[in-house]
């Protein structure tokens, strides 16, 4: 259990270093950021082998679910190639940029869990991985519309997996994604809850940043779980974009972030990462809006999570005090 | 702890001869220290190192089409052999090289026929006679004027320069790639090295540091954010994405935590004079290579082995970034690098000797012998020792250079430059 709030903590950190680096004089610096990446993907390696029972989501038999072993160094290697994602970079070029760890969220690809037999869901991450790629593509050409005009920009991702939208629709639509409805039916024959939250973990990241437009469509609540991604307009976003301006100039900090978050397969991060996303919104979009969108994202964040799949209940949630922390540092 | 301050110390380098010290600073001066002539008449008292020349090397610039702040600190200063009476060396901030010559005048022209001794046109009516101007002697003036600006060849943030043994060119290293250039040429470089991935998010390692070899022009090495070294030859091929030799060292399983990936970074890394030898920095570590074997070091020293148990606090203060870097004595017998609470260290390659000493005003009076120091790791504390705990990793010794043939040292600390000495007896 200790390892496992000390790499949760390890993760606040470094999420807090890759917010950061946007406002750091001189740009954002792509060794740093790597290595943040790094230590990001170490500490969801601990927090997944560390089985930690009263942080695991019951299976649908009521089975504590048992988190898949870790990937090994050379499928981690793969998973997290690293970083600098294709997300528009803060300060690469696009005026205000998301906060990192949002962006960072889509440019890596659904690593693994093929690799994995025990994962489960096999098809489930195949699933993700289109989706996932067309949600990165779709997220960045959000972003880019973001500056610009706005709404239809949606959330990048009306990919077939749904996309992602805002953070509240990102965790539920990631699970849609994974065939995991929000209604938290487990997947016949899948070995266990975490697994697949492990697929719909990393949506959330993916979604945070494309959020600012259209708040209304997007934003979803109830309507978003079935909505999937495409918050109205978003649909129109092609999967399969390739908005790769300027991914170059991309620290990977920030997609390695993202990534690493998207790695997490675990439901209370995921739920927390949704929070981070409304905050990042929220705070993005530095409008009146903003405000309301942060206080429904963190409500919608645990009560996301919670139709079908509870990771971790709110009261579990608030007592994870680096977490708090971290949001409030949001 | 980002406190911004302007004079805060980048860089060290000593020239060819010794004779000069530049200091590169934060707020993009370079400051160039000058050795004074040893007067026959105090034979005890060596030659101390006076400012020689100030100027601004590096603004502050603005990308606009990237919306990004260029920071005008000095990464690097480089030399270039002396060839005739003037100083060139080279200094970069993120994004620019510039080619600076630095030469003294001490002598102006007087008695032109046309201007008078202010500078402003005489009046052709009022000419009588025709004169022919005489060089006056004048106070000694030192000007640096920058004679090549190298800039928009990187995508990414310099972290090395380097001058060829040739003397005609010199390369400059950014994260993703290297660059090779002409001193003559402004407009254009070649792109030696380039390790940007198609798609960046499979970006595993940065370069961290690049330095060419000290004889042969055709080589140089580079170091990575993964602990690894490269050597290359610049005559197998135009891109050099493909090594001659690979330098790593595999890890050591039981040392594996949360940081082992960054702690294996290497800040910095120098070739010995002779050149037959490299040496790497990084977080912990010194380790010399051999340039003849590749799969492991020769020598490894512990700089500060007592924070390996801190890195979790060292990371949240961002400390475990810190890029300090090594250097080599002339006779490369002895090795130096710095270290938190203004120390730094010294190891004797031949002895196994290391010693551990302080820059500061506190501790060192002038002309002082310094004082070895010690820290204690744990248990009881002797008398002049200093706890893990009390150090302060705010001062930090990244930046020191040895004189090329004699043992003097610059160390810098924070925004304060101490030069150390042998004393004579």
């Amino acid at each position: 259990m200790e390892f496992k709030l000390e790499a949760h903590r390890i993760v606040s950190i470094s999420l807090g270093k890759i917010y950061n680096s946007r406002v750091q004089r001189g740009g954002i610096k792509l060794h740093k950021n790597l290595l943040v990446s790094l230590v990001l993907r170490s500490a969801r390696q601990v927090y997944l082998s560390d089985p930690c029972p009263g942080l695991y989501l019951a299976g649908p038999a009521g089975s504590p679910a048992v988190p898949p072993p870790p990937p090994s160094p050379q499928q981690q290697q793969q998973q997290q190639p690293g970083e600098p994602a294709a997300g528009p970079p803060a300060g690469w070029g696009e005026p205000p940029p998301p906060p990192p760890a949002a962006r960072a969220a889509w440019p890596e690809p659904e690593p693994q869990p093929q690799p994995q037999p025990e994962r489960p869901a096999a098809p489930v991450t195949g699933a993700g991985d289109a989706p996932r790629g067309g949600e990165v593509e779709a997220a960045e050409a959000a972003w880019r519309r973001v500056e610009g005009a706005r709404e239809a920009a949606e959330g990048g991702a009306a990919g077939p997996a749904g996309g992602s939208d805002g953070f509240p629709e990102g965790p539920r639509g990631a699970r849609r994604q994974c065939g995991c409805p929000p209604g938290a039916e487990d997947r016949p024959g899948a070995p266990g809850a975490c697994p697949r939250l492990a697929c719909c973990a990393p949506r959330p990241a993916e979604d945070e940043p494309p959020a600012p437009p259209a708040v209304g469509p997007r934003k979803r609540g109830a309507a978003g779980v079935g909505g999937g991604p495409a918050g109205g307009p978003a649909s129109g976003s092609s999967p399969l974009k390739k908005p790769r301006r300027n991914s170059e100039e991309q620290p990977g900090g920030a997609a390695a972030a993202a990534a690493e978050e998207e790695e997490m397969e675990t439901g209370n991060v995921a739920n927390l990462i949704s929070i981070f996303g409304s905050s990042f919104s929220g705070l993005l979009r530095k409008s009146p809006g903003g405000g309301r969108e942060e206080a429904e994202g963190e409500e919608s964040g645990p009560e996301a999570a919670e139709p079908g799949q509870i990771c971790c209940d709110k009261p579990v949630l608030r007592d994870i005090n680096p977490w708090s922390t971290a949001i409030v540092a949001f | 702890m980002n406190e911004y301050r302007a004079d805060i110390i980048s860089t060290v380098e000593f020239n060819h001869t010794g004779e000069l010290l530049a200091t590169g600073d934060k707020g993009g001066r370079v400051v160039i220290f000058q050795r004074e002539q040893e007067s026959k008449n105090q034979v005890h008292r060596r030659g101390e190192y006076n400012v020689y020349s100030t100027f601004q090397s590096h603004e502050p610039e603005f990308d606009y089409l990237k919306s990004l702040e260029i920071e005008e600190k000095i990464n690097k200063i480089r030399w270039l052999p002396q060839q005739n009476a003037a100083y060139f060396l080279l200094s970069t901030n993120d994004k620019t090289v510039k080619l600076w010559k630095v030469s003294e005048r001490d002598k102006r022209p007087e008695g032109y026929n046309l201007k008078d001794e202010e500078g402003r046109l005489r009046d052709p009516a009022t000419i009588t006679t025709l004169r022919v101007p005489v060089l006056r002697p004048m106070d000694l003036m030192v000007e640096a004027t920058p004679r090549r600006v190298f800039a928009n060849a990187h995508t990414y943030h310099i972290n090395s320069i380097s001058v060829n043994s040739d003397y005609e060119t010199y390369m400059s290293a950014d994260d993703l790639r290297i660059n090779l250039w002409n001193f003559e040429i402004t407009n254009q470089s070649f792109n030696i090295v380039d390790i940007k991935p198609a798609n960046m998010e499979e970006l595993t390692e940065v370069i961290t540091a690049a330095e060419f070899h000290p004889h042969h022009c055709n080589s140089f090495v580079y170091s990575s954010s993964k602990g690894t070294i490269r050597l290359c030859d610049m005559r197998a091929s135009a891109l050099c994405d493909r090594h001659s030799k690979f330098f790593e060292e595999p890890e050591d399983p039981s040392n594996r935590s949360f940081f082992s990936e960054i702690i294996s970074s290497i800040s910095d890394v120098k070739f010995s004079h002779s050149g037959r030898y490299i040496m790497t920095r990084d977080y912990l570590t010194v380790k010399v290579w051999d340039l003849n074997m590749e799969n492991r070091p020769i020598e490894t020293y512990q700089v500060h082995d007592y924070l390996r148990s801190k890195l979790c606090s060292l990371y949240e203060n961002d400390c475990i970034f810190d890029k300090f870097e090594c250097v080599w004595n002339g006779s490369d017998s002895v090795i130096m690098t710095g270290s938190y609470n203004n120390f730094f260290r010294m190891f004797d390659r031949n002895t196994k000797r290391d010693v551990t000493l302080e820059a500061s005003r506190e501790n060192s009076k002038p002309r002082a012998i310094l004082k070895p120091r010690k820290v204690c790791v744990g248990g009881k504390r002797r008398k002049d020792e200093i706890s893990v705990d009390s150090l302060d990793f705010s001062k930090k010794i990244l930046h020191t250079a040895w004189h090329p043939s004699e043992n003097i040292i610059a160390v810098a600390a924070t925004n304060n430059l101490y030069i150390f000495q042998d004393k004579v007896n």
